[in-house]
């Protein structure tokens, strides 16, 4: 059985390359482009992991993850950002609210990498 | 394959001779079983003719005897069986020149004693006992009989010698007709052999060719399959690297905006300046304060668009070159920026080392203009 990830980004390239690496990868991947989107599907399919933009249109990723988390409590959440934090912000404020943060000048290696460590656990 | 047929081209040959050959011999055996035949015809009428003769002149002699009539009339039907005899034996060997000669004289010889024993016969009916007497005296000189019995023993043993030459004859050709057949099935059946030889040494080499090719193509197949599993490997490694280099080029270009997004949405002057004090990037409030596009100021002197003021008499070095070498800032400093129509407009000037590692390669330049119509004003950035 294919793992399910769930990508949430409003730029269709994001949505297209991401999922097609993922899918490549032996995944099972829903992309979609609004929050309200990605909380549809993730109450009809629930995903084994969310992979999310920070900026999102009429909402941000923080917020969306927040709202996912309290009914998929057990799901790994990944926020995918072009904006770049730095690692003191990221300890202090992001570590808690998300499993991992990757920023989107990250090559897709290590964003599967991510995925397979936090499927994995 | 041209062996194999050359073989059943010979064996057809063979047999084509053979049943030639046997046809022949078989007529020529018809045709000596017919003489065989005609010979024992021969035999068999000369013996009739002997039996028939001789019970003839039996009953006759039976009939001068007793004159019953049974006897003449026995006598009669003998001679009269006697000369079909005749007939027949002179028809059978009408074709036999050997033969002509001793049947004539046989026929005559038949004929005389024939004729004898009719006269004999009449003149005993006549009761005429002195020519009864006269004709039994001049029999008892005459050989005719043993001339007969000499003539158709002479006839009979021609004819069994022709028999014994016809029957050898029949034999030697029965015997090369029998090793004729055996010859040619003997050989028939060596060519057949040595076809079936050579076709089972044929089929044997195809059947290697076959298996060669087999095992060929397999292996082929084999190649095609680990090639096509490379190639189809090679290609996804080639979408992935393909998605890889678009991932990081979007990247780049998402946060090359961002960057663009955040200057742009500065209200003050940006400018960067080079290390030689050059402008090289500016950012859109610079056209929107002053009117200048950013090509026309590109590779410009930062001095041609706005200096700094000073209470007293300006230094000789160029603060803005000066503050770079000395890799120090410049804040809020009183300047004149020169728009594109030519006014100047007093500005309060910033500026920032660019540094990269421990060197300085340019500088940023803000720039706060009130004049500008903005609650800001103008902002410039200088690199090497």
């Amino acid at each position: 059985m294919k793992k399910h990830i769930l990508i949430v980004d409003d730029e269709a390239s994001i949505l297209e390359l991401l999922g097609a690496y993922l899918t490549n990868a032996g995944y099972r991947v829903t992309a979609v482009s609004t929050a309200y989107k990605a909380e549809e599907v993730a109450a009809k399919d629930k995903p084994d992991l969310v992979i999310s933009d920070l900026q999102l249109e009429n909402s941000d990723g923080l917020e969306l993850i927040a709202r996912l988390k309290s009914g998929l409590p057990d799901t790994p959440m990944i926020l995918l950002t072009g904006v770049l934090f730095d690692a003191k912000f990221v300890h202090e404020n992001l570590a808690k609210k998300v499993s991992c943060y990757i920023e989107k000048t990250s090559p897709l290696s290590r964003i599967l990498g991510e995925v397979q460590r936090l499927l994995a656990s | 394959m041209r062996r194999v047929l050359a073989f059943f081209a010979v064996v057809i040959a063979v047999s084509v001779a053979i049943a030639i050959v046997s046809v022949r011999n078989i007529n020529r055996a018809v045709a000596g079983s017919d003489w065989v035949n005609h010979t024992h015809s021969v035999i068999l009428e000369t013996e009739g003719l002997r039996a028939d003769l001789f019970i003839g002149d039996g009953a006759a002699h039976a009939f001068v005897l007793t004159g019953e009539p049974k006897d003449r009339s026995a006598s009669v039907n003998a001679l009269s069986n006697a000369a079909e005899h005749v007939d027949y034996i002179a028809a059978l060997t009408r074709n036999e020149p050997a033969q002509k000669d001793g049947v004539t004289r046989l026929a005559s010889l038949v004929d005389r004693r024939s004729d004898f024993i009719r006269r004999l016969l009449s003149s005993r009916q006549s009761n005429d006992s002195n020519a009864v007497h006269a004709l039994l005296v001049q029999d008892s000189g005459e050989t005719v009989l043993n001339d007969i019995q000499h003539s158709i023993e002479k006839l009979k043993n021609d004819e069994l010698t022709l028999l014994t030459q016809r029957d050898t004859a029949a034999f030697i050709q029965a015997q090369t007709t029998r090793w004729t057949v055996w010859a040619g099935v003997i050989l028939d059946f060596t060519l057949l052999a040595g076809a079936g030889l050579l076709i089972r040494d044929d089929i044997a080499a195809r059947k290697r060719a076959t298996d060669a090719l087999q095992t060929l193509n397999y292996e082929l197949e084999d190649k095609v399959k680990v090639r096509t599993a490379e190639l189809a490997a090679a290609n996804d490694q080639l979408k992935i690297e393909n998605i890889e280099r678009k991932w990081a080029n979007l990247g780049l270009q998402h946060q090359l905006h961002y960057n663009q997004l955040m200057i742009n949405s500065i209200n003050d002057l940006v400018l960067l300046l080079t290390r030689a004090a050059n402008i090289t990037r500016v950012n859109a409030a610079v056209t929107r304060s002053t009117g200048w596009e950013p090509h026309e100021l590109a590779d410009r002197p930062f001095s041609s668009f706005a200096t700094l003021t000073y209470d007293g008499p300006a230094p000789l070095i160029d603060p803005v070159t000066q503050a770079m070498n000395d890799g120090r800032e410049i804040r809020d400093q009183h300047a004149v920026v020169i728009d594109k129509r030519g006014q100047k407009v007093a500005a309060r000037m910033t500026l920032f080392p660019l540094r990269d590692g421990d060197k300085v390669v340019g500088s940023v330049i803000i720039i706060q203009a009130p004049g500008n119509g903005t609650p800001g004003g103008a902002a410039v950035a200088t690199q090497t």
